[in-house]
């Protein structure tokens, strides 16, 4: 599951940066996978307590803790099933999507509809529409502010010395904030809200200033222009940052997807352990580094050839483009999952992507995709549903 | 799933827009040729000439209906969609000109009359840098969708200013060569048919002008 996670998802998260030529391949690999179980280790918590406890209620599994072992089980393999089918249909549908439907279904048909916290549920699938279209809107933006800014200026790299720092500081700023405010915790370190906000601005600017001096360097010493030749100066100084921004991608994917394919397990671990439901389903940590670890190995095991088609195909992303989808993609995901919200990293950036298109900055984007995700969305829910109920009621008949 | 992000991503028209617009050049070029042959009254290789001019121009009309039909509802483009199809269309005009000019020349045998000779010969060689700038053009517009360099606007812009000068040029030569026709020239078929012509010459250059004057509408800020 987590591997086949790694083989898509991650695949898709660092198309953009492929496409781009802003890393090769080999990089985007090597990138991801450490920046994803980074990801999962520091802010992956949230969403895994949503997973294996906001949406049903363990406490009603107190008399039998077996009944919640195989429901995630079921939950697990139904997931696992439907994504495998429906990448074989060519439907994109979204693992986050699968899991939280089968962990529904599992929990109808063992308590009862009463089981399922239905809010949490609504407010996650209000995510999944919700989620894209602030994606689109913050890409958007920030691409008609660079476009505004600087690519129409006279002098794009002037404009770009005097917004650089401004952009690098804020792409920290999320990055920081988010680590300290979710990953922190799990290393049980507590701050204020205070303490926060004077440790990261300081941080973000320093990494701010320092970024934008590194690449001038870059600039000034002329190696920036033997590695990407197709593109002017300008675009080869934001295939650098896109570099940052990539690591950002897969590290929201690490804090938001891996936790799908983990918060099962990670409540079967706990009733095994325990031999009994506790209402505080604690994640190890070294939980989630496995599962970043998985999903990096199954990047590195299919991930590759899956990149290639991808670079491939987009040859209409510029690092500029790249750049904003990914920053809007990530900070989209990054809140989500503060929120304890699963979303799609896939369609989180195809709204992104879209979002720049909508500004005029992409090529020819093919919107009818956007029919074929909802479509996905409605297909994949009654069938996770109706297949983890079944599997389900197997494991109960069978043991 | 696995290509969700590729399969958003649609097959650039401007591809085939730079194929369209290398065909018009090469078109361009021809009718020099032919239009040079005309007046030696190397009358067979003229006609194979034109014959090739009606080959490309066919050619064109399949790419140009291949952009056409492959840019369904709800592709999203860097320009507006229809701002693209004029473009286009005025392109494709420039060429069928040029083979309409070829077969109205091709209507008298005889060649035309020598006192318009030169001036003919002129329009002509102001005519075709105009058209033989269009596929430059294109590479540009595809470069600055990408890009959205002020440099490079400008630069398209001075191109499309080229452009002009050479359109307003042709317009006087057109100018001048019809009042030759009508003050030098008695047989008023002779006329008619030199008129026709010259008219139509001019027309290419409107052509070239109106598609390039599209373009700047497209990369309008």
């Amino acid at each position: 599951m987590a591997a086949n996670i790694g083989a898509n998802d991650l695949a898709n998260a660092m198309g953009t940066s492929v496409g781009s030529r802003a890393i090769t391949i080999k990089q985007a690999v090597v990138i991801s996978t450490i920046a994803n179980a980074l990801g999962a280790m520091l802010a992956g918590g949230y969403v895994t307590n949503t997973i294996s406890k906001g949406m049903i209620d363990p406490g009603l599994f107190m008399d039998d803790p077996n009944k919640l072992m195989f429901g995630m089980f079921a939950s697990l393999i139904s997931a696992g099933l439907c994504v495998n089918l429906a990448t074989f249909y060519a439907l994109p549908v979204s693992t986050t999507h699968a899991i939280v439907g089968a962990v529904v279904g599992f929990g109808i048909i063992s308590v009862g509809i009463d089981a399922v916290n239905w809010s949490k549920i609504i407010s996650i699938a209000a995510s999944w529409i919700i989620s894209p279209a602030v994606g689109a809107v913050i890409a958007g933006s920030i691409y008609y502010f660079i476009e505004k800014k600087i690519l129409s200026s006279k002098d794009p790299l002037k404009a770009f010395k005097q917004y650089a720092p401004f952009m690098i500081f804020l792409v920290f700023l999320v990055l920081i904030l988010s680590i300290i405010f979710k990953g922190l915790k799990n290393l049980h370190l507590e701050f204020g809200f205070f303490e926060i906000v004077l440790l990261t601005i300081p941080c973000a600017a320093l990494c701010g200033i320092f970024s934008r001096n590194w690449i001038l360097w870059r600039v000034r010493t002329g190696k920036l222009h033997q590695e990407q030749r197709e593109y002017s100066p300008l675009e080869s100084i934001f295939a650098q940052l896109q570099i940052l921004t990539a690591s950002y991608v897969a590290f929201a994917h690490g804090a938001n997807d891996v936790a799908n394919a983990i918060g099962p397990i990670a409540a079967i671990f706990s009733v095994v352990k325990t031999k009994a439901v506790i209402l505080q389903v604690k994640v190890p940590i070294w939980m989630l580094l496995v599962g970043g670890i998985a999903v990096g190995s199954g990047l590195l095991a299919f991930g590759t050839r899956v990149m290639e088609t991808i670079g491939k195909n987009i040859t209409e992303i510029t690092p500029v483009r790249g750049f904003c989808a990914e920053f809007g993609a990530a900070t989209t995901i990054l809140i989500c999952s503060r929120l304890g919200l699963p979303v799609s990293t896939t369609h989180v950036l195809v709204g992104a992507v879209v979002g720049v298109g909508i500004m005029r900055g992409m090529g020819t984007l093919d919107l009818r995709i956007l029919k074929n995700i909802a479509l996905s969305w409605i297909v994949t829910l009654p069938f996770t549903i109706l297949l983890s109920m079944f599997l389900y009621k197997l494991f109960i008949w069978l043991l | 799933m696995r290509l969700l992000l590729s399969s958003l991503f649609y097959r650039s028209p401007f591809e085939n827009l730079q194929k369209h617009a290398d065909k018009v050049k090469e078109c361009a070029q021809i009718f020099k040729e032919a239009a040079t042959c005309y007046t030696k009254k190397q009358w067979e290789k003229f006609e194979d000439l034109t014959d090739y001019v009606a080959k490309l121009e066919s050619e064109a009309d399949a790419i140009k209906r291949n952009i056409r039909n492959h840019l369904p509802r709800g592709i999203l483009m860097p320009v507006d969609k229809f701002q693209f199809f004029d473009y286009l269309r005025e392109q494709d005009k420039v060429m069928d000109e040029v083979e309409e000019a070829l077969y109205w020349l091709s209507y008298r045998p005889e060649g035309l009359p020598d006192e318009v000779i030169d001036d003919f010969i002129d329009l002509v060689d102001s005519v075709v840098p105009a058209i033989e700038k269009l596929p430059q053009l294109v590479t540009m517009a595809n470069g600055f969708f990408r890009t959205k360099s002020e440099e490079q606007r400008t630069k398209m812009k001075s191109l499309i200013h080229d452009i002009h000068q050479y359109e307003k040029e042709a317009d006087l030569l057109e100018r001048e060569l019809k009042g030759k026709a009508f003050s030098a020239i008695k047989d008023a078929k002779v006329v008619f048919h030199t008129v026709e012509v010259v008219g139509i010459v001019g027309n290419i250059a409107d052509h070239a002008q109106n598609a390039s004057d599209r373009m700047r509408a497209m990369i309008a800020r």
